[in-house]
């Protein structure tokens, strides 16, 4: 006998019927629609907010990383040019290297001179008591201390230089922001699924007498389900695209604040991700998390009214 | 078609629903079940409708065992069952018409046959006119009827009504009664749990009569009180 009829094998028309009681519920209890979906809205905002300030956050440091994180070969003061010339070919033709400049002896000597107060103190030193170096940018940041070991063991490579514990130290912190980060984001999700499903719950209770006589009809739990289902998927999805028009409104509201701070001060200690760029997966996240919310919450409400 | 051997059910609170109970019905049969409130009819009922499992004994009902039985078989069970309440249970947003076609589209039943069912449903029960009323429009025994062409439009073996007549007056409750005999000539099994005197004795069918969750009479064209 077959009597799993699962959710795969429901018939188009059910589909439908499905799909339809869903938006009708949805609009006949619309007060509890408003309720469930203020529930949703209030914590995607929570939400997007604190997603927000890690996204700057984190942008911002990985910013200041990039800026620092330069490494500085030196090489051995007597090498033959036509070596260094090998070297920096080599240097420029690896894959990892975003920037290569060349810092000749004499470049050196200049730059020398132009940092010391005194130009006196270089009198009667010519560039050749100065090494030759390279001043190298990755395209990743965290291969730096890799990279910095393998320039190392190359012939005619005196020293190497980089800011590794600054750089190690930010690592860590960007790691402890981004775990922490998801501890909170993933708190606030249980919360607001705890919550949402409270209102569902209400919505569902004020229509247990409709869930009792269609399982006393013989409806499978799933079909009694979908459409509650679907009703947590239209908030959800409603809740989640006013969400991010009120997150969008704020955040350029707020880009614009830094901005015109920047032009008064001169300079801006944050730098803001244009909203273009974050959006669509600002968007996305409110959608998944909304939808999530919805179906979950109507899930764990519909449960204990299935066991007539 | 229904079978009980040795049921009893004890709730989780110790009040006794039903104790040793034995009893078959055919196919066919029109049954009234007769107690004080309190007696175990319900408890009765509802262990055909595998609303509450039998703690001890074992439970039949068109080949479903009741004791022993998934949680999705349940709605397969149930739609061998047309179920009647004391207090109709009909949706009230939705008409008379919709109220008995949400039966079938429960089922998944094709839209064609709906369409033809609901109105033979209706007219058997004598509501063809009222099929765009609200049930809040309908008098208590209307209401009573639409229910019952809910229980009947996917053609169930055997049809449950629990007080029926409980909450109507005595000229319509014999209405009801009237239509529960003619449904059952049709070939449906029907089992009625009641405490009205006068319809049961009024009726003559078989009548078990409950009284501590044991059956102290189970007698054919009997009558409420049971002397015999």
């Amino acid at each position: 006998m077959m009597f799993k009829r699962g959710i795969i094998q429901m018939k188009l028309r059910t589909i439908k019927y499905m799909v339809r009681e869903g938006f009708s519920n949805t609009y006949k209890n619309l007060l509890m629609t408003l309720a469930s979906l203020t529930m949703v809205i209030s914590s995607l905002l929570i939400f997007g907010v604190f997603l927000m300030v890690t996204v700057i956050l984190s942008f911002n440091l990985r910013q200041m990383e990039k800026q620092i994180a330069e490494i500085v070969i030196w090489l051995e003061k007597d090498i033959a040019p036509l070596e260094a010339d090998d070297i920096e070919l080599r240097l420029k033709n690896d894959v990892r290297v975003l920037e290569c400049n060349r810092i000749t002896k004499e470049q050196a000597f200049a730059e020398l001179n132009e940092a010391l107060e005194d130009p006196s103190l270089l009198e009667g030193y010519t560039p050749e008591f100065l090494s030759e170096s390279f001043r190298l940018r990755l395209k990743d940041v965290n291969q730096i201390a890799e990279f910095a070991d393998e320039a190392a063991d190359i012939t005619g490579v005196e020293d190497i230089d980089f800011p590794k514990d600054f750089l190690e130290r930010l690592a860590l912190i960007l790691k402890w922001i981004n775990a922490g980060s998801m501890f909170i984001l993933a708190l606030l999700l249980i919360i607001s699924v705890s919550i949402i499903s409270n209102t569902i719950k209400l919505t569902v209770y004020a229509r247990r007498k409709e869930i009792g006589i269609m399982k006393y009809i013989g409806a499978n739990d799933w079909f009694i389900r979908w459409p509650f289902i679907i009703e947590g998927i239209i908030i959800g999805l409603v809740g989640s695209v006013i969400s991010f028009v009120i997150t969008s409104y704020l955040y350029n509201a707020l880009e614009s604040y830094v901005s015109s701070e920047a032009v008064v001060s001169g300079m801006s200690l944050i730098r803001m991700v244009p909203l273009k760029d974050i959006g669509g997966q600002i968007l996305f996240v409110y959608i998944i998390i909304g939808v999530v919310m919805g179906v979950v919450g109507s899930i764990i409400s519909v449960r204990k009214h299935l066991n007539v | 078609m229904i079978e009980f051997k040795a049921v009893t059910k004890r709730y989780s609170n110790g009040a006794i629903g039903l104790q040793d109970a034995s009893f078959t019905i055919q196919k066919g049969e029109f049954v009234f079940v007769v107690g004080p409130s309190g007696s175990g009819k319900s408890t009765l009922l509802k262990l055909i409708l595998h609303e509450e499992v039998p703690t001890e004994g074992e439970v039949y009902v068109n080949g479903f065992s009741i004791h022993n039985m998934r949680r999705s078989e349940i709605p397969y069970l149930r739609r061998g069952l047309g179920v009647v309440f004391q207090d109709f249970r009909l949706l009230p947003n939705k008409t008379v018409y919709d109220n008995v076609a949400f039966a079938m589209q429960i089922v998944e039943a094709q839209p064609k046959e709906i369409r033809r069912q609901v109105p033979v449903a209706l007219a058997l029960v004598g509501l063809s006119k009222k099929a765009k009323v609200y049930p809040d429009q309908l008098s208590g025994g209307e209401q009573q009827r639409v229910s019952l062409a809910r229980a009947l439009v996917n053609n169930p073996s055997i049809l449950l009504a629990d007080e029926p007549t409980g909450n109507l007056d005595p000229a319509i409750s014999r209405e009801i009664m009237y239509l529960l005999d003619e449904i059952n000539q049709r070939g449906t099994t029907v089992i009625v749990a009641t405490h009205e005197k006068s319809i049961v004795d009024d009726m003559e069918k078989r009548v078990i009569s409950l009284d501590y969750g044991r059956i102290v009479h189970d007698v054919q064209k009997g009558n409420y009180t049971n002397e015999a």
